[in-house]
């Protein structure tokens, strides 16, 4: 137990006042620039970066890295509350925490997410403490045809769920899809419909089409129903809190589930976006009555947050023992190191112990001060529903316009939300589901990069995929929940008695 | 405080509730295929343009997107006829001429913002935005719908532009002030 | 927040005293990088942020705004589409010959507004230290004997790293595929997870992973060894590591670090950034970079440095015609 006396030493660092000080205020600053939309995460943790230059090493490492967690518990205030996802990862959260704002559970939805960050953090933290190296060796061991085969499954989870007629699942898809590849294509080095114009080389940023789709439709479609943000500013007391807590165990299952998914494709370099929605579908897939996903159920709160934050915080991990971030947010933390002459890499964890356990130890407080934290100031998260409409609709559309601009710093991209504002509000009217349209913008272009480099390296080999236990276990995984309802058929044809096993 | 508030901003001058449908949801699907189609045709096209074989290299850089073009292409045909095969379905109301609206209400406001957004700034078009829509829409007394546009125009710009360094666009007020 | 109390110094100051004659940025200034989180670009124009602030080098704070699209295509447009504004300055390198010649970007470096070239960036070629050839005539002799061709990792497509295992092919014969990533730290890490066989990554990008033991330096593509003698691992410094031309392998190539304002900028503004970079260059942070990145120093401005862009393009331009990637 050579961690746990690591560990130990790591908290006596920390224990002193002062750090504790500066924990809680990068706490409050790092929600501060999670809720604030154009913030969020990457760029919020960029923007607070200069501050941490005059301290040191340890402060400094610290109060990022408080940063960080309140940014991750932070991003979930808005997609709960207005249906604005500002990461890619608060995405699946916003499919059941909205409707549950709606209804007005929001204190209930928002506890819900801030409990579940919480554990998946939690199972994350512990995986780094005891199996950091193992873990990293195994990271090593993707490459092209693995990560596609991660992404294969993420789709493949997908398809088949929704009650939306098939065909429209399709366009949905096949349109994401489609968009992500606007732009520079990374194998060839060739640009591809984007008809000379400049803005199009950008490609179509993920944010800026979800910011539109989500956030700019919401309000379209409040204004159609006259529904005016039905906020029943429910009172958020210590009862709210413990309710959600006793129904915990309850869903013992998905949470598992999802702090497995999570650290998983976290230690995945570059897997960490795929994680919520991983964790959300097949919260779907394996629950009894699928039909009440997406219609405010608590455990489509849960599953999602969970393996977000566990895939959040698991993502640490590749960048100090490998130097790959894992996820954006992880990247400016690298940048950070970097600053401070801590080259992350596999060297960081034998040259710099006291760093490294100090920084595994401020995971653990910052995430329980975290916690406290969020869950004091949800009443007011939540009193933001009973302000007039009339008041927050324009407030939400300046919002949308601040995240759209500030991810490119480009005109272009304001016009583009806009559309995609009336593209959100026709598709979800005539019934074409938006979630495998996200889906495939945020995980499209990486899919076909991996498959491509997979094809050069194969040599046109599509037996690539089976090359290998991992890849092939991942392969034929995919490849069986994508024909999970004629395999689940079958098994219920050949007889009741034989159920198909849960897995 | 754990009674339920609800707050239900009415439009005072509220239409009647049958108003009629301005299309149909059938209309409006056959449409959006329609334009999907025309989508798949131009980006197919310039797909085919850069390459869409499969050479000794795996897929060209026009191969996955050319396909999609075609799959979408397909399932939007498809979404004609089931449009047109499913009457029932078809026949439901998209939109009343009292929702268009009210939709046009916060559709038009938005478009006005980003187009001052150009040559005002974000901050002095966010300003317009919130107590225009606040007063002309929302019917809340003018020096409230002034005050809170300006604390929220006020917060934003202190909080992006001055505390974070966020660039943002700026027009000729904020050149004014040296900004 | 500290922006506030600066402004509010500021304005005292220039109460106080008569207005300075030199120009100086009155708005945050943008570092733009060509590159995403985390690249060679990114961790030069963090590491110029930090030198400025702890040294109080400008008054106004640095942003850094990372403009990775279309393989930093984004930038070079950007900048294209700033002209006359003096608050933003781009990190290059040899993307802004060879990214209009690949892919028809609508880009020309004189448009742009040439400040300093503030270091020379090197290529080594790499393989993984698990593997039984120790040099470059070992590694070449596998390459062409190997059933499969070996696959040869970098960044991005028909750029310097391919352009690398081009003339590679041409100089020995052997032949090899390219896998492009998006990022020198992927091809890193797939370099170590045995994915790929070699990669002629900068230096910092492999640094972390030579010090543990996982990759082999097999040779640098430069006329001249690196220069920096301190230990970086336990037996091998920077200057270890033989010239590819030493080891018969006659491939050389460097990359060109530098710093441009957009067009239509004044001559004052120039001077301002010029001599503030010549600060940063001589700032402990700076020089502490440099040596742990095994950058090569130099410093060019003005005159010495059109005159290095105009031969660094037309060298470049030579040699992605050669290498058959220049779009029709």
């Amino acid at each position: 137990m050579e961690a746990f006396g690591l560990l130990l030493h790591g908290f006596t660092v920390l224990l002193t006042g002062k750090t504790l000080l500066l924990m809680m205020v990068g706490l409050v600053l790092g929600i501060f620039v999670g809720v604030l939309p154009g913030l969020g995460g990457p760029n919020g943790v960029a923007i607070l970066l200069p501050l941490t230059f005059t301290m040191d090493p340890t402060s400094a490492i610290v109060m990022l890295s408080c940063i960080y967690w309140g940014a991750l518990f932070g991003g979930a205030i808005t997609s709960i509350l207005f249906n604005i996802p500002g990461e890619a990862w608060s995405v699946a959260t916003t499919f059941d925490g909205y409707p549950m704002a709606q209804q007005g559970r929001a204190a209930e939805a928002l506890t819900a997410a801030f409990t579940s960050s919480f554990i998946g953090s939690l199972c994350a933290v512990l995986l780094i403490t005891f199996l950091a190296p193992m873990i990293s060796s195994f990271a090593l061991r993707f490459g092209p045809p693995e990560f596609f085969a991660v992404y294969l499954l993420t789709f493949c989870s997908f398809v088949g769920l929704g009650r939306e007629a098939k065909h429209k699942t399709i366009i949905s898809m096949a349109l994401g899809l489609l968009l992500t590849g606007i732009g520079m294509d990374t194998i060839s080095g060739q640009l591809r419909m984007t008809f000379g114009s400049t803005d199009l080389l950008r490609g179509i940023n993920f944010l800026v089409a979800v910011i539109g789709l989500f956030g700019i439709s919401e309000i379209l479609l409040t204004m159609e129903e006259r529904l005016a943000l039905r906020g029943h500013a429910a009172g958020i007391s210590l009862r709210v809190i413990l309710k959600v807590w006793m129904d915990l165990p309850k869903y013992w299952v998905t949470l598992l589930r999802s702090s497995f998914i999570g650290c998983w494709l976290g230690i995945t370099p570059g897997g960490a976006i795929a994680a919520s929605f991983m964790g959300y579908n097949l919260a779907k897939r394996f629950a009894k009555d699928q039909d009440s996903f997406g219609k405010g159920r608590i455990e489509g709160v849960f599953a999602p947050e969970t393996a977000a934050h566990a895939s959040g915080t698991a993502a640490l991990l590749p960048m100090l023992a490998l130097g790959i971030p894992g996820s954006g947010t992880a990247a400016i933390l690298l940048g950070g190191l970097m600053v401070w002459g801590l080259n992350p890499g596999p060297l960081l964890f034998v040259e710099h112990k006291d760093f490294v356990w100090g920084l595994i130890a401020s995971m653990y407080l910052g995430n329980v001060v975290g916690l406290v934290l969020v869950l004091t100031t949800v009443p007011i998260f939540a009193s933001v529903l009973r302000v007039p409409f009339a008041a927050i609709a324009p407030m939400i559309v300046v919002s949308c316009a601040i995240g759209a601009y500030a991810i490119q710093n480009a005109m272009f991209d304001i016009w583009l939300m806009l559309l995609f504002g009336v593209v959100g509000y026709v598709f979800k009217k005539i019934g074409i589901p938006l979630a495998p349209f996200t889906l495939a913008l945020v995980l499209g272009n990486r899919a076909e990069d991996a498959f491509r480099q997979a094809m050069i390296g194969s040599g046109g080999d599509l037996g690539v995929f089976w090359s290998n236990g991992l890849v092939g276990f991942i392969t034929t995984l995919a490849l069986a929940l994508l024909f999970w309802p004629l395999i689940d058929k079958a098994f219920g044809r050949i007889g009741q008695m034989l159920r198909p096993a849960k897995a | 405080m754990s009674s339920d508030i609800e707050i239900v901003v009415e439009d005072p001058t509220a239409p009647e509730t049958d108003s009629p449908a301005v299309a149909s949801t059938g209309t409006v699907d056959v449409v959006v295929s329609l334009l999907l189609l025309a989508l798949a045709g131009v980006l197919g096209y310039d797909n085919w343009r850069t390459g869409m074989s499969w050479d000794e290299s795996g897929p060209q850089a026009g191969y996955f997107p050319f396909y999609l073009c075609v799959i979408l292409g397909a399932a939007s045909l498809y979404g004609i006829f089931a449009a047109r095969r499913n009457r029932a379905a078809a026949a439901e109301t998209f939109v009343t001429r009292a929702q268009l609206r009210r939709v046009l209400q916060v559709f038009v406001p938005t478009l006005l913002f980003c187009v001052m957004m150009q040559f005002l700034g974000l901050y002095v078009a966010s300003f317009l935005l919130t107590a225009g829509f606040m007063w002309l829409v929302g019917r809340i007394a003018l020096w409230k719908s002034l005050l809170t546009a300006f604390i929220f125009t006020a917060a934003m710009f202190v909080t992006f532009d001055i505390a974070f360094d966020v660039i943002m666009p700026k027009g000729p007020l904020e050149a004014a002030f040296g900004y | 927040m500290r922006r506030l109390a600066k402004i509010a110094a500021a304005g005292a100051a220039i109460l106080l005293s008569t207005p300075a004659l030199a120009w100086e940025p009155t708005k945050p200034v943008e570092i733009v990088v060509a590159a995403g989180a985390g690249g060679a670009s990114d961790q030069m124009a963090r590491m110029i942020q930090a030198a400025v602030q702890k040294n109080n080098l400008m008054k106004q704070p640095m942003v850094v705004s990372l403009k990775g699209a279309a393989s930093g295509a984004e930038a070079l447009i950007y900048m294209k589409s700033s002209d006359g504004d003096s608050n933003k300055v781009l990190i290059a390198y040899s993307l802004i010959y060879m990214l209009p010649l690949s892919a028809k970007i609508p880009f020309n470096w004189r448009e742009l507004t040439p400040v300093a070239v503030i270091a020379m960036d090197q290529f080594v070629l790499w393989d993984n230290a698990g593997k039984p050839y120790k040099n470059v005539k070992e590694f070449i002799d596998a390459a062409k004997a190997s059933s499969s061709p070996f696959k040869m990792g970098g960044t991005g497509s028909k750029r310097e790293d391919q352009v690398l295992t081009v003339f590679m092919e041409k100089r020995t014969g052997a032949k090899f595929v390219y896998l492009p990533y998006k990022s020198g730290g992927e091809a890193a890490t797939q370099l170590v997870g045995n994915h790929i066989d070699a990669n002629v990554n900068n230096p910092s990008e492999n640094l972390e992973v030579w010090r543990a033991g996982q990759v082999r330096p097999l040779c640098v593509f430069d006329k001249e060894r690196i220069s920096y003698k301190s230990k970086v691992t336990e037996t091998q410094s920077w200057n270890d590591i033989p010239t590819c031309k030493e080891e018969g392998l006659d491939v050389q190539y460097l990359m060109l670090r530098a710093m441009f304002l957009p067009g239509k900028v004044t001559p004052e503004q120039v001077a301002f950034y010029v001599d503030l970079f010549k600060k940063v260059s001589e700032t402990p942070e700076y020089k502490d970079y440099m040596e742990k990145q095994a950058l090569k120093p130099i410093f060019l401005t003005g005159k010495d440095m059109t005159k290095f862009l105009e031969e660094d393009d037309a060298q470049n331009k030579s040699l992605m015609t050669e290498a058959g990637f220049v779009a029709k």
